[in-house]
């Protein structure tokens, strides 16, 4: 009985330290983001939302009654969660804090965000991990397989297996696992899957996917739009808002930008070295990179990482409307233009990338690997090669989910930075330090 | 093992339309009696036409007791697997996300239809006759009164072409002929065809009615092409040995019934009712195994219609694939080239419809762009009026 008291004051203790440390981190990195300038009016949503969930610790605001799934990576269809009446919530996570609590549950070589997925869930404290009724994991590595498991002791798992290919008999398998999980939705929120209420879910998030489509045409139309860390902070708020509320305030987002690309303001006249950044995920508040990119003044000009764009950025495109029609427009979305490295052949990833060189005019590709992410290490030096044979100077970044590392990243960020400095023609050059 | 299972079948099949077209002659559908192979415009206004019209109603009956037929099937093959599947076919009152309609498809449906129409009746209505002309599309000459000739007949006969025919004939047949498939190429089939466009009609009808389709799956046209192969076979060939084509294509049951042409229905009849719940399932099925199709298809190098792609834009996402009713698939995986023309498109532009990405497909004629893919068309269906944010 007394130890029992004792080790639930020692857990108690345990749990306002973890959620001491865990407010903290989350609040700096949410006032470096701040911080920086250039944030375009309307982000203030995008805020309020990470730090709800990290400093407040509370769930997603949406009402009581409804459910949430909790989701990982890009693979697993939103609208069918919506179809189902709940509110899909995606759970990769960058948190230090859950990073240090799942070192001690997870190996020591697997990699940090499903350290942080482990510690979150192990510690039960975050509540928008306590209050999905499901969680859906598509198996992408190894790690998300055990973690599948793991996680299988706290809650309700389904798993997604993702097939190594994308030849039409794997889209047919995808299409009938996407009827699996209709029936798992449907189960665990007790709501029936109709047309009706697919067709009402695609209209929900082809909103988000339109504003999204024309924030990122803004981006493109006119470099030095809007800061990389802060465009990233927007889709990281993404995983957390209801598809219709992220809508409508990315629309305001959009329009304070057209305004700024009518005026021709720009959130610097300098030509700051633009940086793509690429690689392993990079989920609030690990955004240490991005951060430091821009502090140290280069500019992330585009990003392909699971949080960003790829995720939301491919339409699925019905060509029959039947609700056969939709799941497998749903299947194809998430399984053929999906450059994750999980797929055997990714040759498609190289072409996204020159892609979004050309798209974005970017001068330096910075290649994040978290510690332990396998996947994408290996496909750092074909990318490498490839983007050499464009002159596009490439780095490798290795990180975990810790600030022990920040001084040395700085050290080759800046490097990095200096060095496309050096190679941008000299005219701009100078016509950069008279604006000084 | 598989392979040789899909060899049997292949051979099964073809040995069956070898067998059929061979003895068509012994397999009336419908016949009529020999005094009604004839019309005028005051028949298609009489109650007569309507007697004329019986195979048509009967072949349109019996597909859509044939349609149910599979629907209903389906749905007990699907729910015997232990998952309620079926209970998702149900269909609703709600929308599925639609863009708007292009430009593009709009003129494509117009010109199909109204050209099919004029090909078949504008003879009668408006006079309009230049008969030596041929178009190499499947719209039956058993019309005689039709617009202008088509070449299927010939091209299947070519004995009576030589015997049949004054030399002057031949040469424009010939000249027409190629000059038709070089100039418009398979843009013939997605624009002119009448069988193309009973096909499409199917399509549209499967649409409207929200029911599941056949998915496009490389098996499947891969299992096409030997019976193309061989149709094309017994569209060449038949002739040869004794065997007349017409009494086995399908095409014969369109064009001259509907002119008012009580032409008797051999084979063809129960091809047609096939043909239509085939492609009630999958789109232009007949556009697959089609022998005239292929014969045009064979000059697509050299047609000034073109499918371009502009392979930086591209992010695979496969849904031209998906979209296409042909299944020409490189035009989804190409990376390299900026041709992606297929002896087998006929040009209905449904993958830049449904390309999301700008620019990234394109209809090109003698190198001006008719139709380009573009994200404002395909999201149309999702923006509201006041959503446009506009520079
Ligand atoms: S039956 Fe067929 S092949 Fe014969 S003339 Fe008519 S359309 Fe041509
Ligand atoms: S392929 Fe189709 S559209 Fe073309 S000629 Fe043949 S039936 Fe007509
Ligand atoms: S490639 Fe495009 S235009 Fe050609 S048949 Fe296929 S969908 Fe139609
Ligand atoms: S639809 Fe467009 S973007 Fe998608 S694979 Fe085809 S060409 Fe590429």
């Amino acid at each position: 009985m007394i130890t029992s008291s004792r080790d639930r004051e020692r857990k108690e203790r345990q749990d306002k330290r973890f959620i001491n440390k865990e407010t903290q981190t989350s609040a700096k990195y949410l006032r470096r983001i701040e911080e920086l300038s250039g944030a375009p009016s309307g982000m203030r949503p995008f805020l309020d939302t990470l730090r709800r969930i990290y400093v407040e610790m509370k769930g997603i605001d949406i009402p009581q009654t409804e459910k949430t799934i909790g989701t990982y990576c890009v693979m697993v269809p939103q609208e069918l969660i919506y179809a189902a009446g709940a509110v899909p919530v995606k759970l990769c996570s960058g948190n230090y804090t859950a990073f240090f609590i799942g070192d001690d549950i997870a190996p020591r070589d697997a990699c940090p965000l499903v350290k942080a997925v482990a510690g979150f869930k192990h510690t039960g404290l975050m509540p928008v991990y306590e209050k999905c009724s499901m969680m859906i994991v598509p198996v992408t590595c190894d790690c998300k397989k055990k973690i599948a498991g793991m996680l299988g002791n706290y809650c309700d798992v389904m798993t997604m297996h993702i097939p190594t290919t994308k030849g039409d008999d794997d889209i047919d398998e995808y299409v009938s696992q996407l009827y699996d999980f209709c029936a798992r939705l449907e189960h665990a929120t007790g709501n029936k899957i109709t047309y009706d209420s697919l067709a009402e879910a695609f209209h929900k998030t082809g909103r988000a996917q339109y504003e999204l489509s024309e924030f990122i045409r803004l981006k493109k139309q006119m470099p030095y739009l809007i800061r990389g860390t802060h465009a990233m902070t927007i889709m990281n708020a993404a995983a957390y808002m209801p598809a219709e509320v992220w809508a409508d305030a990315l629309r305001s987002v959009n329009m304070s930008l057209s305004i700024r690309a009518m005026k021709g303001e720009k959130i610097t006249n300098k030509k700051l070295p633009r940086i793509l950044l690429t690689g392993s995920p990079i989920v609030y508040p690990n955004v240490k990179i991005p951060l430091l990119i821009e502090e140290m003044g280069g500019i992330v000009a585009g990003d392909e990482t699971c949080m960003g764009e790829r995720g939301m950025w491919d339409p699925p495109v019905i060509t029959d409307n039947s609700f056969d029609g939709m799941i497998r427009a749903l299947a194809n979305r998430s399984i053929r233009p999906c450059p994750c490295p999980t797929f055997a052949d990714n040759t498609q990833r190289i072409y996204r990338l020159k892609q979004l060189i050309k798209e974005n005019q970017i001068q330096g590709v910075i290649y994040h690997v978290l510690r332990g992410c396998l996947v994408y290490d290996f496909e750092y030096k074909r990318i490498e090669d490839e983007l050499g044979k464009l002159d596009v100077p490439v780095i490798r970044l290795e990180s975990d989910y810790n600030e022990e590392d920040v001084e040395q990243l700085r050290i080759r960020i800046e490097a990095f930075i200096e060095l496309i400095k050096l190679r941008q023609p000299p005219e701009k050059r100078s016509e950069d330090s008279r604006e000084l | 093992m598989r392979s040789r299972k899909r060899i049997i079948r292949t051979a099964v099949i073809c040995i069956v339309f070898f067998a059929l077209s061979y003895f068509a002659l012994y397999l009336p559908f419908y016949k009529f009696p020999p005094e009604s192979y004839g019309t005028s415009l005051k028949k298609i206004f009489s109650v007569e036409y309507i007697k004329t019209l019986i195979p048509l109603f009967i072949i349109t009956g019996v597909s859509v007791i044939g349609i149910a037929l599979v629907i209903f099937i389906r749905n007990k093959l699907l729910n015997k697997n232990g998952r309620d599947i079926s209970r998702y076919s149900s269909r609703g009152k709600g929308k599925a996300p639609r863009q708007k309609p292009a430009v593009f498809m709009i003129v494509r449906w117009v010109i199909m239809v109204l050209f099919s129409f004029m090909m078949i009746w504008g003879g009668l209505l408006f006079g309009l006759r230049s008969t030596n002309i041929s178009l190499p599309i499947f719209s039956c000459p058993a019309n005689n009164v039709q617009m202008t000739e088509t070449s299927c007949y010939f091209l299947s006969h070519p004995k009576d072409l030589f015997t049949e025919l004054p030399i002057k004939n031949i040469i424009i047949f010939f000249v027409s002929t190629l000059l038709f498939i070089i100039l418009l190429g398979r843009v013939m089939c997605g624009f002119l065809c009448p069988m193309g466009l009973v096909q499409d009609i199917m399509d549209k009808i499967r649409k409207k009615t929200k029911t599941k389709g056949i998915t496009p799956n490389e098996k499947m046209y891969a299992a096409f092409k030997p019976i193309k192969w061989f149709m094309i076979l017994l569209f060449f060939g038949i002739g040869f040995i004794g065997g007349n084509f017409c009494n086995f294509c399908p095409a014969i049951t369109v064009s001259p019934i509907l002119a008012g042409i009580g032409v008797s229905l051999y084979v063809s009849g129960f091809l047609m009712i096939l043909i239509l719940i085939g492609s009630f399932f999958k789109r232009r099925l007949f556009c697959n195994i089609c022998p005239l199709g292929y014969l045009v298809g064979l000059f697509h190098k050299i047609s000034p219609f073109r499918i371009k792609k502009d392979c930086t834009a591209c992010t695979e996402c496969g849904a031209c694939y998906e979209a296409c009713p042909m299944g020409i698939k490189t035009i989804y995986t190409e990376r390299e080239k900026a041709d992606v023309t297929e002896a087998n498109c006929i040009m209905c532009g449904e993958c830049i419809k449904c390309c999301p990405e700008d620019n990234a497909l394109s209809l090109t004629c003698a190198g001006k762009k008719l139709y380009t893919a573009s994200r404002k068309n395909v999201m149309s269906g999702y923006a509201s009026k006041k959503n446009e944010v506009e520079i």
